[in-house]
């Protein structure tokens, strides 16, 4: 559904060329969650820039559906790392414009129905009217949730979604995530960046754990068989979700680790 | 019942204190007011004592105070009287220069944020328009009155064609800033969703430039107020840089006086309402 193909991703900067990502390989089934995980400036929000067709690989391409994305496009609902939502309009037209874009054939009416299914799906009905100023980071994010769901888009490309998020409201979300995944057949395709490792399993079919840039590649791709439906609770306890977990601590924490030691190399010394 | 007295003697007390606090807080209102303005006064006040003094110095070529505030109330006193073609009243003027201003800030409007918007949007305008800008920019508008001339064969026309002119450029670099310093997100925004070019242009395009477009129109109506009394000068006729020269040719500065004070006052009121609207389209980003 998704293909990635040999690509890498360079930016002109005053300096010259900066090389952000490059031999980034990736196939993504529909209906597949995929999360990307790795340090900050590894390249994550890139790589689904070039899926969601934002920015441009300098090497290889990206498909989708047998074809080459050539720009962005409403099949794909984005939830940019920054909310992006625009500041003179107020929390409800933020999604109604969107929605209004990107569903053309919809009437009015129905357009306003989805609007406020999905923005009480965020808890954020009773805020509608207000300004993307007057409200929370946590409930930007929400908004943010919302729009890009709302055009129920076939890929779903989510950066940090629930970064800004208390561990309350990201775990209903996450819930809701699920909700809308299953009520659809499981036919939606997820690809989201995540720091949170726990989200990631809790989520994810496969973890793409990133190496660090310049220049990162793919370090390794982790497989989550845990059966879904899945409970938070219960997976914790599960053998499986351990192994995953300290795999995936010890592929992003083993620069700590060599710090550590150099520590105490010090003090012995 | 000891209970209930004690309880409403409270909530008086409460309510007294409240209606006390508000009290309070217009009095505090009144007083930064009052401070305020005793400063301006006291700014005037020296400004006319320092007047007071050159002309008591120059012997009173200059005139004093009292003398010009006497002028400036029988002017004032019937503004819109009309003796003939020359003599009317200092309200009559006044307006015919404000019609004339509007009139050419208005055409310039029209024009200019069109065109800022084509320049800020396409890099292609940009470079095929620009640099004409940046040529005719520094112009005096005054160069142009002679073209208004023979183009319109009218005094009058031509000094609105002088203030049209006036007009075009702070809007025109305004808009276009605005439109160019559109952050990506925005953009990003419309991209992604598949904002129509409608869309974009009343739902992201205009509604950011919308603050730097009134800018440049406030500017605009600021030096349009500047180049109207010189173009008046020019022209002749009616209005206030007409009769500013009508009253050095009649060698009354005292009336020279009150017009630039009524000048003064005409602009100041300009900007604040165009700095009042500005305020009421800037969105909290
Ligand atoms: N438009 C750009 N121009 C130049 N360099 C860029 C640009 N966008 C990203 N980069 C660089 O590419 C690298 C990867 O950036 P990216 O935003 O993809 O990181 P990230 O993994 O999403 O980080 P984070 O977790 O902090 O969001 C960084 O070093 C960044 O400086
Ligand atoms: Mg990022």
């Amino acid at each position: 559904m998704i293909s990635i193909q040999n690509i890498e991703i360079a930016f002109n900067t005053p300096k010259g060329k900066f090389v952000a990502v490059k031999d980034i390989n990736l196939e993504i089934k529909k209906g597949e969650i995929v999360s990307i995980i790795g340090h900050s400036g590894c390249g994550k929000s890139t790589i689904l820039n070039a899926v969601s067709g934002m920015v441009f690989p300098t090497k290889g391409k990206v498909l989708l559906n047998n074809k080459e994305v050539k720009g962005p496009g409403p099949d794909r609902g984005i939830v940019f790392q920054n909310y992006s939502l625009l500041p003179w309009l107020n929390v409800e037209e933020n999604i109604y414009q969107a929605v209004d874009a990107a569903l053309p054939s919809k009437t009015k009416t129905d357009k306003r129905d989805l609007v406020e299914k999905y923005l009480r799906m965020v808890n954020l009905w009773d805020h509608r009217e207000k300004h993307p100023k007057q409200i929370s980071g946590g409930m930007k994010q929400r908004t943010a949730i919302a729009r890009a769901f709302a055009i129920d888009p076939d890929v779903l490309l989510l950066d940090e979604p629930f970064g800004a998020l208390d561990a309350l409201t990201k775990g209903s979300l996450h819930i809701e995530l699920l909700k809308m995944w299953n009520l659809t057949q499981r036919s939606k395709t997820i690809v989201m960046v995540t720091h949170d490792i726990e989200e990631a399993i809790f989520l994810s079919d496969r973890i793409v754990v990133m190496n660090n840039g310049p220049a990162a590649t793919i370090r390794e791709i982790e497989e989550v068989h845990l059966p879904r439906p899945r409970n938070k609770k219960e997976i914790v306890n599960l053998e499986e979700y351990k192994i995953i977990r300290e795999r995936l601590l010890n592929l992003l924490m083993d620069k700590v680790e060599i710090d550590e030691e150099d520590f105490y190399k010090e003090k012995a010394a | 019942m000891r209970r209930t007295i004690a309880l409403t003697l409270s909530s008086t007390r409460d309510l007294f204190s409240g209606s006390n606090e508000a009290g309070l807080m217009i009095l505090a209102k009144i007083i930064t007011l009052g401070k305020g303005l005793l400063f301006n006064v006291l700014g005037f006040g020296v400004l006319v004592g320092i007047w007071y003094i050159v002309s008591l110095i120059t012997k009173e070529a200059l005139p004093t105070p009292v003398a010009t505030f006497s002028v400036f109330w029988e002017l004032v006193k019937d503004p819109f009287y009309d003796y003939g073609p020359n003599d009317k009243g200092i309200g009559l003027q006044l307006g015919s220069s404000i019609v004339r201003v509007f009139s050419g800030f208005l055409l310039g409007a029209m024009i200019a944020i069109p065109m800022g918007l084509l320049i800020g949007a396409s890099s292609f305008c940009k470079k095929m328009f620009y640099p004409i800008v940046q040529v005719l920019k520094p112009v005096s508008p005054l160069a142009w009155f002679p073209i208004g001339l023979v183009a319109f064969e009218s005094a009058s026309k031509a000094t609105i064609f002088i203030i049209f002119i006036t007009s075009l450029w702070p809007t025109l670099i305004n808009t276009a800033f605005g439109v160019a310093s559109l952050p990506s997100d925005h953009k990003n925004v419309a991209k992604a969703f598949g904002f129509s070019r409608w869309k974009y242009l009343t739902k992201v395009l205009l509604p950011y430039s919308f603050p730097h477009i009134i800018t440049g129109l406030r500017l605009s109506i600021g030096v349009a107020w500047l180049v109207i009394v010189a173009g008046e000068m020019l022209s002749g006729g009616i209005g206030i840089g007409f009769f500013v020269w009508d009253s050095w040719n009649a060698l009354s500065l005292e009336k020279v006086i009150s017009a630039i004070l009524i000048i003064g006052i005409v602009g100041l009121i300009l900007d604040k309402g165009f700095s009042w609207l500005e305020k009421k389209v800037t969105y909290e980003a």
